[in-house]
C-alpha cells in the first residue's frame, strides 16, 4: 500500500527541523517492519497533510516551481498550531490507538464518507487539497484533521475504551493482520471481529427500521453509530443475519445428512420421543465433556508458554551476568553453570523486579541466547 | 507422523466446510527438512514465516466468519424460544413440537461451537509441533517470540465462544430438565447418535485422547495425557457410527 511511497516522500523530512520529536519517531517505527496497517496509524496528524499529499504531489510540482521537497514541506509541518490532536498523543500511536478528541465525532458521517472516497481514489477530491496547497499558510487543517483521525482509527483499532458521544457498547476490536513486512499487500482491510453487545446494536438498528429485508446497510451504519463500523461490515453483517432468519438453524453438515435425521426421527417419533431427547442429552454430555477438556488443553498450553518464556528470560539473564562478571570473579562463572537454583537470590530477585527487559531481543551477543536456549529445551 | 496422521484422519471426517481450513502440517514439515539441508539459512527462515503467517490468516479468517454465523445464531435461537413461550394461540402439541425443534436446533448449535473450539485447538498445536521441529532441524530460535504472536490471535482467543457455549448449556437446563435413562434407551440411543456433529464430537475427543498419550519427544513443554472416564462409552459409539441407521 503506501508503505513503498513512504520513503519516496519523505526522504526530505530528516532535512527539515521538525517542531515535533515525534516526527522522527514515526518515521523509525515504520521502518521496523509494522504491518502495512498499522503504519498508516502511526502516521502523527502532524504529517498527515504530508502523506495526504501523497496523491496530490503532482500538483504541488505544477503550483510550486521552486523544489517542492525542501520548501513546502516545512510549511506543512509547521501548521498544526490549531490541530486538535496534541503532540503527546502521538507517542503512543504506534501500536496504541490515537486517543480521539470528542470534537471529532461529530464529523464521523463526514469521515465515513472520505475514507469511502480516499478507498477509491476519488479525483473529485484533489481540488480541495489544491486549493489548500496555494494557501501557503495551511490555514484550515481541520477538516483533514479528522479524516486522518477518523482513517487512522478505523485501521488500527483494537479493544477500545468506550468513546464519549458514540454508542454505549465498546467499540469494535479491528484486529490488525498478524503479517510482518514480508506480506504487505495481500491484506488490504483489517478483520472485524463481532461480539454479541455489537450484534445486538446491530438488531435494534435493523429493527427501527422496519425489519432485515427493508433494512439498508447504509441505513443500519448510520443508526447504529459506531465507531470503526464500515458500510461492508455492515453489509456482510446483514447478510447472514438474513440468511439465518429465513433459514433457521442451517448447519454445515449439508442437506443430506439432515434429511437423513430428520426422517428417521418423524418414523419412530411416536414411540421414542423419550429416546430422541435421550439421545439429544447424550450428545450434549459428550460435547460438554469437549468443551471442558478444550478449556483445560488451552490454559495448559497457555501456562507452558508463560513458563517457557519465563525460563527463558531467566537463562538469558544467567548468561549475561555470568558473562559479565567473568573478571571480577570466578565463582559466578561456576554458579552459571549450575542449575537456576544456585545464583544468589539476590539475582532472582532482581530477575523478578526487572520487568522492563525484554528476552527475546537479539541485541545481545546472539549465541548466548542460543546456547541457553539449548540448555531450556 | 503421529500428529500428521492424527491431524489428516480428523480432517476427512471433519464437517465438509471446514477440511480446507486446518493447518498444512505435511507441507510445513517438508519445507521444514527443505530447509534444514539448505545453506540460505536467512531467506528459508522468512520464506517459513510468510507461509506460517498465511496460515494464521486463514484461521482467523476462517474463525472470525464462523464466530460471527454464531453470534447471529445464538440470538435466533433465543428469540425462537421467546417467540414459542409467548405465542398462546399455539396448542400444547405445536408447542412441544416447537420445543423438541429447538431443542435439536440447540444442541447441535452447541456441537458446532465446540467443533470450533476443537479446531482452534489443533491448529494451534500443530503450530506449536511444527516451530519445534523447526527449531531442533534448523537450530534456530523461532519457537518461543512466534508462539507468543499465535497466542494473541484472534482464532486461539476463543473467550467469546467458550462464553457462548456455557450460555447455551444454561439454557439448555433450564428449558429442558434431565430423564433417568433406562437399559433399552441405551441401545437405541447409541444407533441414533452416530452421524453428524454429533459423530464429529465423539471423533474429537478421540483424538485428543490419541494425540496427548505419551509421544518420544514428551518434554515439559508437552501436555500431560488425557485420561476420559467414559471412554467405554465413547469407544461403542466409535464402533457403531459406521452402521447406517435404519
Amino acid at each position: 500500500m503506501g508503505r513503498e511511497l513512504m520513503p519516496q516522500n519523505f526522504t526530505a523530512l530528516p532535512s527539515v527541523p521538525s517542531t515535533n520529536g515525534a516526527v522522527g519517531h514515526i518515521f523509525s517505527s515504520s521502518s521496523s517492519g509494522m504491518s502495512s496497517d498499522l503504519h498508516f496509524s502511526s502516521v502523527p496528524s502532524q504529517s498527515s497533510g504530508v502523506l495526504q499529499s501523497t496523491t496530490s504531489i503532482p500538483y504541488m510540482k505544477e503550483n510550486n516551481n521552486s523544489a517542492w521537497s525542501t520548501d513546502s514541506l516545512p510549511d506543512f509541518l509547521d501548521f498544526p498550531q490549531d490541530t486538535p490532536i496534541q503532540p503527546s498523543n502521538l507517542e503512543h500511536s504506534n501500536t496504541a490507538i490515537c486517543t480521539i478528541p470528542s470534537e471529532d465525532l461529530g464529523k464521523q458521517n463526514d469521515w465515513q464518507d472520505w475514507a469511502d472516497q480516499l478507498i477509491t481514489e476519488d479525483d473529485a477530491m484533489t481540488p480541495d487539497w489544491n486549493e489548500i496547497l496555494i494557501d501557503t499558510n495551511l490555514a484550515d487543517p481541520e477538516p483533514k484533521m479528522t479524516y486522518h483521525v477518523g482513517g487512522s482509527s478505523t485501521n488500527s483499532m483494537q479493544i477500545q475504551p468506550p468513546i464519549p458521544a458514540s454508542s454505549g457498547e465498546a467499540c469494535i476490536p479491528l484486529t490488525p493482520t498478524p503479517s510482518s513486512c514480508g506480506n504487505s499487500g495481500s491484506h488490504s482491510k483489517p478483520r472485524m471481529r463481532w461480539t454479541p453487545e455489537l450484534h445486538e446494536a446491530f438488531v435494534e438498528a435493523v429493527n427501527k427500521l422496519g425489519g432485515s429485508e427493508r433494512a439498508t446497510p447504509k441505513g443500519v451504519l448510520k443508526q447504529m453509530k459506531v465507531e470503526g463500523l464500515t458500510i461492508y461490515h455492515v453489509k456482510s453483517h446483514l447478510q447472514k443475519y438474513r440468511t439465518a432468519r429465513y433459514r433457521p438453524e442451517p448447519s454445515s453438515e449439508g442437506p443430506s445428512e439432515r434429511k437423513t435425521s430428520v426422517e428417521d426421527f418423524s418414523s419412530l417419533e411416536l414411540k421414542t420421543g423419550l429416546e430422541i431427547t435421550e439421545a439429544l442429552r447424550l450428545q450434549m454430555e459428550v460435547q460438554k465433556r469437549l468443551h471442558e477438556q478444550l478449556e483445560i488443553q488451552r490454559n495448559l498450553q497457555l501456562r507452558i508458554e508463560e513458563q517457557g518464556r519465563y525460563l527463558q528470560m531467566m537463562f538469558e539473564k544467567q548468561c549475561k551476568s555470568g558473562i559479565n562478571n567473568l573478571k571480577p570473579s570466578s565463582s559466578t562463572i561456576d554458579s552459571t553453570n549450575e542449575t537456576p537454583n544456585s545464583p544468589g537470590k539476590t539475582q532472582l530477585a532482581s530477575l523478578q523486579v526487572d520487568p522492563t527487559e525484554d528476552p527475546n531481543q537479539p541485541t545481545d551477543a546472539d549465541s548466548q541466547p542460543s546456547k541457553c536456549a539449548k540448555v531450556n529445551e | 507422523m503421529k500428529f500428521g496422521k492424527r491431524l489428516k484422519q480428523h480432517v476427512q471426517e471433519t464437517l465438509p466446510g471446514w477440511r480446507d481450513m486446518y493447518l498444512n502440517y505435511k507441507d510445513l514439515k517438508k519445507l521444514v527438512r527443505l530447509i534444514s539441508s539448505s545453506l540460505e539459512y536467512g531467506k528459508s527462515e522468512a520464506e517459513f514465516v510468510y507461509l506460517l503467517n498465511n496460515e494464521i490468516e486463514k484461521f482467523n479468517v476462517f474463525f472470525m466468519e464462523q464466530e460471527e454465523d454464531f453470534i447471529i445464531r445464538h440470538k435466533e435461537l433465543q428469540q425462537r424460544i421467546k417467540r414459542v413461550n409467548e405465542s398462546e394461540q399455539s396448542s400444547e402439541g405445536e408447542y412441544e413440537e416447537e420445543m423438541a425443534k429447538i431443542r435439536k436446533d440447540m444442541v447441535d448449535f452447541h456441537g458446532e461451537m465446540v467443533l470450533l473450539v476443537n479446531y482452534s485447538n489443533i491448529n494451534y498445536t500443530g503450530m506449536a509441533k511444527i516451530l519445534k521441529k523447526y527449531d531442533k532441524q534448523t537450530g534456530g530460535l523461532l519457537r518461543l517470540p512466534f508462539i507468543q504472536k499465535v497466542l494473541e490471535q484472534p482464532f486461539f482467543t476463543t473467550e467469546l465462544i467458550s462464553k457462548l457455549i456455557k450460555e447455551c448449556e444454561t439454557t439448555m437446563d433450564v428449558l429442558f430438565p434431565t430423564v433417568v435413562v433406562t437399559e433399552e434407551m441405551n441401545d437405541a440411543m447409541i444407533m441414533m447418535a452416530g452421524e453428524g456433529i454429533f459423530r464429529n464430537t465423539v471423533a474429537a475427543l478421540v483424538t485428543m485422547k490419541e494425540m496427548r498419550k505419551g509421544s518420544s519427544t514428551q518434554s515439559h513443554f508437552s501436555l500431560p495425557a488425557l485420561n476420559l472416564p467414559d471412554s467405554e462409552i465413547i469407544r461403542a459409539f466409535q464402533l457403531k457410527s459406521p452402521i447406517p441407521i435404519i
